[in-house]
């Protein structure tokens, strides 16, 4: 259904209506208007944040918590390779297709709850970046920036993680929409790396149902959507080998991902979007709470 | 060990295991092109499983070109030659060795290809080649000669094989028995004495006709005394049944219901060895050379083996010798699949009626029923109806026969009768009470079969007990002629003829060859004929109207007519003799004046060789043997005036050897029995001379197809 809304924005709207907003809450404490807690003090809190009026009353140091709504920052890291630009059906969205209308809709939630969310969309290098932002009008230009995409070029999510090594120096939330497909091994260490550096990795692993279940029996000739190689096999001659090592290597980037703390979420392109984001956002809410 | 085809021709289908390979190559499918993203994928498992697809497909390949090779090969029945231990074999040592070879009419059939004779020849060469330079050898051609002989065995191998090659396909009938007798008697001359061993090869189709296992068999006389030879029989045929289907009898019989050269043609069709067949085509052709067309096309339906009769009529439309041919369609065996007859038409016959006593009244008129009588539909007689003064106007040359009715005398025409009648003329003369006697006698003195006498009156029409006391016919030659057709019941025809007045007859000189066909009941003569020169006399001693006799209102009287008319004609005596039989001596009868100059065959050919055995010089006159089936033609000298023609009537057909039809096959056991058993004779139904066992490969084959096809369909469904 989502597929036959012509626009983006209509997606995106759509989707967004339909999901439950403000489920999450900032993980971050600190400079806020509003008080939310005691704590004891232990070596390392700031002392500007020590509740002198409680040490009178109670002759221990406490240290005031505050709760503050609007300072995530969030950068969605769209990949837009040519891998990303294949459908198994006239009737889907293609995987680009897809990736963008998750990214408009998640950029629609955050904004609206006063974080900031940001873009940087690559393929073999960052093609655009939107430095994140909690502007109602950062929507719309995230939405425009997505819009204008096309798949073309190889994967190289080395590009996208170097970028935000240099862009995102504070904590952030990273939420990567991509099928993976990149033909550098060192991939899922290059997202392990993200994580290290103290940001919220989510990994959105977009997958057409061609892909997982390949449907073909008769003789094909594969071709390559990001070089020129190309591979002539009969559907049925090739399945058996190609499912097992496309289960192995699911396999593999969930059991990554889990082990580095990722966050990763596998999609299929015919899945609607809602039971994509509902478990996630109440994932989040959980982990917030 | 060789291998063998039974169907060699067959081998082409083997061109269809190329099917598959033509197939990989030239009907490809091209594969689809699909943008893929996983192609790395795609890519790791093609070459995971590459090895395991290639042989996968190369068991597909090699299944399905060896499902059909191997179909096609057991098509053409291959069989494995083992050689095996030699049997009938004597002590070692040279052998002298006398082969036969069987040119009879039945070696013609063709089997896969070939006819038995070729298979024969090339079995025989095969024997001449294994002969040791110190084994002398001769050899008996047995194509239907009635005392076939064989020279000594000597070492002339060239001219052994250069009569083996030439050794043409006969058409009648080989009795093998004299044969393999003549060879047993070449092996004891003392030519062959050096050689220690007596081998008798015989080279035929096994079919029980040629042999007459009632009679001695071969044994050749060596200066230790008697001995029964080795004997290798080598079969022709393969050890395959012979199916024949033969046309083995026609026959004609007039049929004036068909028209007045109508005939009933019987054809008789045998089948040995066949399975029953509907709607078999039977067609019956007239005429011969250019001039043959098919007439009548029939269905027969055959059983599988015996005979059945189907018969067939057609009007031949004008008289004279007329060639008829039943045939079938060809089939292994085809020289027997027709037969020819040669059918003496009668000639129309042109009568000359001459009323002697017309009348206004038509049932009182003397001519009326004769003339009626003659110019039925179906008659051959065209009769011309002149009173006595036409009579003497009349060219009696323009006729065949005359008939004179109440005539009172033949007046000034009686000298022309008379020659007329000399010259093979027929008379007819019928009485009435305008007939004088007396100037018979003076005008026509011996012209009569019996001078005539006096009326005699049995009893007057019409008054009471006249029908009681009235003449009726006895004593009637029924064997004659123009009486033959009378039969059974149709008898009766004759037999109730009243006759209330007749004409006496004075006796006849003995000399006068007189012959009474029928008497009145008090023995004077009803019918009579005589011979004059080269014609014929017939006298009816009553009318052939009402007046003296009622005959013209009885059944017989109109077949009667037509037959005195044939037969004063002579048209009833021209009966040809029976076909002959190929190979039988066949006298021929050429009148006088002509003599034999030529033989034409069944091709149309003139046939010198046997034209020199029809010598007209030879006592009882020249005989001809015919060697092959078909229409054979003479053409004959005037030896008046040297001038030379093929004349019809003295064509003749010549018929198969029924024998020769009848190719049912003996059982080898039977004839090694009578040869001595299998200590001293075998049946080669390979043909091979130095034995060999066959080992049918076929059902391996078909097996292997099975097996081929079960795989294939593995293979398929696998994933």
């Amino acid at each position: 259904m989502l597929a036959r809304l012509a626009g983006l924005r209509l997606r995106v709207r759509a989707t967004a209506e339909g999901v439950i907003s403000g489920l999450h809450r900032s993980p971050h404490h600190g400079q806020s208007v509003e008080f939310s807690e005691h704590k004891e003090y232990a070596p390392g809190d700031e002392l500007r944040h020590v509740d002198w009026k409680a040490f009178g009353k109670f002759d221990k140091y406490y240290v005031k918590r505050f709760e503050q709504e609007t300072n995530l920052r969030a950068w969605l890291v769209v990949d837009a390779s040519g891998s990303m630009g294949y459908r198994g059906a006239d009737d889907r969205l293609t995987k680009l297709g897809y990736a963008c209308t998750l990214a408009g809709t998640l950029a629609h939630l955050l904004v609206r709850q006063q974080d900031a969310a940001g873009l940087a969309v690559f393929s073999d290098k960052v093609t655009a970046a939107l430095t994140p932002r909690a502007e109602p009008s950062q929507v719309n230009a995230i939405l425009e920036t997505l819009d204008g995409l096309t798949a073309g070029g190889e994967t190289r999510v080395a590009a996208a993680v170097s970028f935000l090594a240099e862009r995102a120096r504070r904590r952030s939330a990273v939420m990567v929409l991509s099928d993976l497909l990149d033909r550098d091994e060192r991939l899922l260490r290059l997202l392990a790396d993200l994580r290290r550096r103290r940001h919220e990795v989510t990994v959105f692993h977009l997958l057409d149902p061609a892909e997982l279940d390949f449907p073909f029996d008769d003789p094909t000739l594969f071709q390559s959507m990001e070089d020129s190689r190309s591979v002539e096999a009969r559907g049925r001659d090739v399945r058996k080998g190609y499912l097992e090592l496309m289960g192995r290597w699911l396999e593999e980037v969930r059991r990554v991902c889990g082990e580095n703390d990722v966050e990763y979420v596998r999609v299929r392109t015919d899945q609607p979007l809602d039971d994509v984001l509902l478990p996630f956002l109440a994932r989040r809410e959980r982990s917030a709470a | 060990m060789s291998l063998s085809f039974l169907h060699p021709a067959l081998l082409w289908g083997l061109a269809a295991a190329a099917i598959p390979l033509a197939i990989h190559l030239f009907y490809r499918r091209r594969p689809k092109p699909v943008p893929f993203p996983a192609i790395d994928f795609v890519m790791q498992a093609r070459r995971e499983t590459e090895r395991r697809l290639k042989l996968r497909r190369v068991l597909l390949f090699t299944a399905r070109t060896a499902l059909l090779a191997a179909a096609a090969l057991a098509i053409a029945r291959p069989q494995l030659d083992a050689p095996e231990a030699r049997a009938a074999q004597g002590p070692a040592g040279p052998a002298a060795t006398a082969i036969v070879l069987d040119t009879s009419a039945s070696m013609a059939y063709r089997l896969g290809g070939k006819t038995l004779l070729e298979r024969a020849r090339e079995d025989v060469l095969e024997v001449l080649s294994a002969l040791g330079p110190d084994e002398p050898a001769t050899l008996v051609i047995c194509g239907g000669e009635a005392a076939p002989s064989a020279d000594p065995p000597d070492f002339d191998r060239v001219g052994l094989r250069r009569r083996v090659v030439d050794a043409a396909q006969g058409y009648a009938h080989a009795d093998l028995t004299t044969c393999v007798a003549a060879a047993a008697r070449a092996l004891g001359d003392p030519a062959a004495a050096a050689a220690r061993r007596r081998r008798l090869v015989v080279a035929t189709d096994l079919t029980a006709s040629a042999w007459r296992l009632d009679a001695q068999p071969p044994v050749v006389s060596t200066p230790a005394g008697p001995a029964r030879p080795e004997v290798t029989l080598l079969d022709a045929a393969r050890g395959e049944r012979l199916g024949n289907r033969w046309v083995s009898g026609l026959v004609a019989e007039p049929e004036p219901a068909v028209g007045s050269h109508g005939y009933r043609f019987g054809v008789a069709v045998s089948g040995e060895g066949v399975e029953a067949a509907r709607d078999v085509p039977l067609s019956l052709r007239v005429g011969s050379g250019k001039e043959e067309r098919t007439v009548v096309r029939s269905l027969l339906e055959l059983p599988a083996s015996g005979s059945t009769r189907k018969t067939l009529a057609h009007d031949l439309a004008a008289g004279g010798p007329v060639v008829v041919t039943a045939s079938l369609p060809p089939d292994a065996l085809p020289e027997d699949d027709a037969l020819t007859l040669v059918v003496d038409v009668p000639r129309d016959v042109k009568v000359l009626v001459v009323n002697g006593a017309p009348s206004a009244v038509r049932h009182r008129d003397a001519a009326y029923f004769l003339e009626a009588a003659l110019s039925g539909p179906a008659s051959p007689v065209r009769a011309t109806v002149v009173d006595a003064e036409g009579f003497g106007k009349a060219r009696l040359a323009d006729f065949d026969v005359v008939m004179m009715l109440d005539l009172r005398s033949p007046g000034p025409k009686a000298a022309e009768l008379a020659s007329f009648v000399e010259n093979g003329g027929g008379l007819f003369v019928a009485m009435g009470d305008d007939v004088d006697p007396d100037r018979y006698e003076a005008e026509a003195k011996g012209l009569l079969p019996a001078p005539l006498h006096v009326v005699k009156t049995a009893a007057e029409r019409g008054t009471p007990g006249a029908e009681a006391k009235a003449a009726r016919l006895a004593e009637i030659d029924w064997e004659h002629p123009a009486l033959r057709i009378f039969t059974g019941q149709a008898r009766e025809g004759l037999e109730s003829v009243r006759a209330w007045r007749y004409m006496l007859l004075k006796p006849a000189p003995r000399e006068s060859g007189a012959r009474v066909l029928a008497r009145y009941d008090d023995g004077a003569p009803a019918l009579i004929e005589a011979r004059r020169g080269r014609g014929r006399v017939m006298l009816y001693a009553s009318t052939l109207d009402p007046e003296w006799s009622d005959w013209t209102i009885r059944t017989s009287f109109l077949p009667a007519m037509q037959r005195i008319a044939g037969w004063l004609a002579g048209a009833l005596d021209e009966r040809r003799s029976a076909p002959s039989v190929v190979g039988a001596p066949r006298p021929l009868s050429l009148p006088a004046g002509l003599a034999l100059a030529g033989v034409l065959g069944p091709d149309g050919r003139e046939r010198r060789d046997l034209a020199a055995s029809g010598d007209p010089a030879r006592e009882g006159g020249p005989v001809l043997t015919p060697d092959r089936p078909g229409l054979w033609q003479l053409r004959i000298r005037d030896l008046a005036t040297g001038g030379e023609r093929i004349d019809p009537a003295l064509s003749f057909a010549v018929w198969p050897d029924p024998r020769e039809s009848d190719t049912r096959r003996l059982e080898p056991s039977e004839l090694t029995a009578w040869f001595g058993g299998e200590a001293v004779a075998r049946v080669a139904s390979d043909g091979k001379p130095g034995g060999s066992r066959q080992v049918p490969l076929w059902s391996w084959l078909l097996l292997l197809a099975i097996a081929a096809f079960l795989a294939e369909g593995l293979l398929v469904s696998s994933p």
